[in-house]
């Protein structure tokens, strides 16, 4: 399997940034290249990029159909007020997954396919399961549980035609120090609101053990879903005392009113967050180690632990002081 | 077409020390980290709260005095059901698990909380599950210790019905289905918990039969151990009246 070429869709986001340096070091890669938006953030050593908005689906099918890939991996997918509002993520999610799965399945070389999704999938609607298995059936109850959905139905279909196995990853909210998060920006403010009635749990992934985990499918090619999650959960209440931070305690009507509060100081609450406050949010995560051969090992205490450890301002000195 | 060709060259001479830019983010380093204020203790994966669970176990003493036997007859790591009878008002399947974690140092599952606020979320920090049986099944494989109740019954020696699907889940992840019989009293804080052997229904079945002969099974070896426990049938004149607290009930 030496010598294979692999597609990184969305590498100028964290995720894909650190998943490109992950693939640069196993040895079965080949030729490794990159679309995205913006640039990489981290310093890549041997991947090439092309820059390219996801609404250029022409440049897109043409870049992707030249690089002709083995393996692609597919993670550009906007999270809603992470880095553009609701409507704007969707359409943007919307273009990328069928520009770039269109692409992949026009190219001959194809064998796999690894595509980033959520584990907002699953909804949290009333009755449904504490913790979703990858069999449990779909029923995503958020706008950005609903935008992973059409990615993998485009994905299964792009399986289905063109018959190479599409590995599903399925992330718990992903959490890192560069990694822009309505959830994370909330539980950072100085007061978060939470449920006072349910104090739900949920679960988060650390970006390095998610980075971790697409390059152990990317390598894998297990055809069907998988749940990465960290082990173990917490819940709102948790989060907010082991960050230090006032909890606002909420009933039910005002949580209108503190997220349009919240939306002005500018760490707006979209509805899937807004779900996980309420509703909690796990999922079980005993295939991974089965399918991909790694788990996530930094739990969601530590993650969250970090969260509120990481600095607003990283300052890094000068090379040499001229002044 | 616009292409990069990566990496963005920035690299330390030789001989001088890194720059801090240069040096990639090892996520094995250890960070600061706040010290966690004393009520931040966290939950499992499934909402369970340890230091909740063993603030109410206090609470719940104080209520019940639970006498468990047949303790030893759980298996020490792998996942097993127990199904124990239910006396109306009497929560028999929260107490067991309470004091099956007590006995067990493991933590104990109940399945019956409902999905609405405060409620749901207070018995989730409890330890319990939906009433579904995919999410038995769920807790199952990950050999979790799970007490399902039977249907409720007013009278201390009868035995409500087993929901099957939730036994099913258990023979779907071929792990061991125990009997355990409850006996309790409103007026009295004595309670007792009575696990049994493991339940084998005689003959293997390849479809759902497997699941209904178990649930009968389970029903029959509950009420035998409920009549091996006593009760009404073998104690004098005020066992007779199941709800005076003074007898085996």
């Amino acid at each position: 399997m030496p010598g294979q070429r692999v597609l990184i869709s969305g590498m100028g986001g964290e995720l894909g940034s650190r998943l490109a340096a992950l693939l640069e070091d196993e040895p079965w890669v080949g030729e490794l290249a990159g679309i995205d938006a913006d640039p990489p953030r981290r310093r890549l050593r041997a991947a090439t990029f092309h820059r390219i908005p996801p609404a250029e689906t022409e440049r897109i099918v043409q870049t992707i159909t030249d690089f002709d890939p083995h393996v692609l991996v597919h993670v550009a997918s906007w999270e809603p007020d992470a880095r553009a509002g609701t409507g704007t993520a969707k359409v943007l999610t919307d273009h990328a997954a069928t520009s770039v799965l269109g692409a992949a399945a026009e190219c001959k070389a194809l064998q796999a396919v690894v595509v980033r999704s959520g584990i907002e999938v699953y909804g949290r609607a009333r009755g449904s399961l504490t913790r979703p298995d990858e069999d449990t059936p779909l029923d995503p109850t958020s706008e950005y549980g609903r935008m992973l959905e059409g990615i993998e139905l485009t994905a299964r279909s792009v399986s289905q035609r063109v018959g190479v196995p599409v590995t599903l990853v399925r992330l718990a909210p992903v959490l890192g120090p560069h990694v822009p998060s309505p959830l994370g920006r909330v539980l950072r403010q100085p007061v978060v609101p939470f449920s006072v009635l349910a104090d739900p749990p949920f679960t988060v992934v650390q970006d390095h053990d998610a980075a971790v985990a697409f390059c152990a499918a990317s390598r894998q090619r297990h055809d069907g879903p998988v749940n990465v999650v960290a082990p173990g959960s917490i819940s709102t209440f948790q989060a907010i005392r082991r960050g230090g931070r006032i909890p606002l305690p909420l009933v039910g009507p005002e949580w209108r009113l503190v997220r349009a509060m919240s939306w002005v100081l500018g760490a707006p609450i979209p509805d899937h967050v807004a779900e996980l406050f309420h509703r909690g949010r796990l999922a079980d995560d005993s295939r991974a180690m089965d399918v991909l051969g790694v788990a996530p090992t930094v739990t969601a205490v530590e993650v969250i632990d970090g969260l509120h450890a990481w600095e607003s301002v990283v300052r890094v000195p000068a090379r040499r002081q001229v002044a | 077409m616009t292409a990069l060709i990566l990496p963005f060259a920035r690299r330390s001479e030789p001989g001088e020390p890194k720059h801090p830019a240069d040096v990639e983010e090892d996520p094995t380093v250890e960070r600061t980290r706040p010290d966690p204020p004393a009520s931040g203790v966290h939950v499992d994966g499934w909402g369970r709260d340890s230091i909740f669970v063993e603030r109410i176990t206090t609470l719940a003493n104080m209520r019940w005095h639970v006498t468990l036997g047949g303790v030893d007859r759980l298996p020490s790591r792998a996942g097993a059901l127990i199904v124990v009878n239910v006396r109306t008002y009497s929560l028999a399947p929260v107490f067991t698990a309470l004091a099956l974690c007590e006995a067990t140092g493991r933590p104990v599952r109940f399945v019956g909380r409902p999905d609405t606020a405060p409620a749901g979320a207070l018995l989730r920090r409890l330890g319990g599950l939906l009433d579904h049986p995919e999410e038995v099944r769920n807790a199952l494989r990950a050999k979790e210790l799970v007490v399902i109740g039977t249907g409720r019954e007013l009278h201390p020696q009868r035995v409500g019905r087993i929901d099957h699907r939730l036994i099913g889940a258990a023979v779907q992840e071929r792990v061991r289905v125990h009997p355990a019989a409850a006996t309790s009293s409103p007026f009295s804080r004595h309670a007792r918990v009575e696990i049994g052997t493991e339940i084998n229904a005689g003959r293997s079945r390849r479809g759902p039969l497997a699941e209904l002969e178990l649930a009968d099974a389970a029903r029959k070896r509950i009420r035998s151990l409920l009549e091996e426990m006593g009760g009404w049938h073998s104690g004098p004149l005020f066992d007779w009246l199941s709800m005076s607290g003074m007898g085996g009930d």
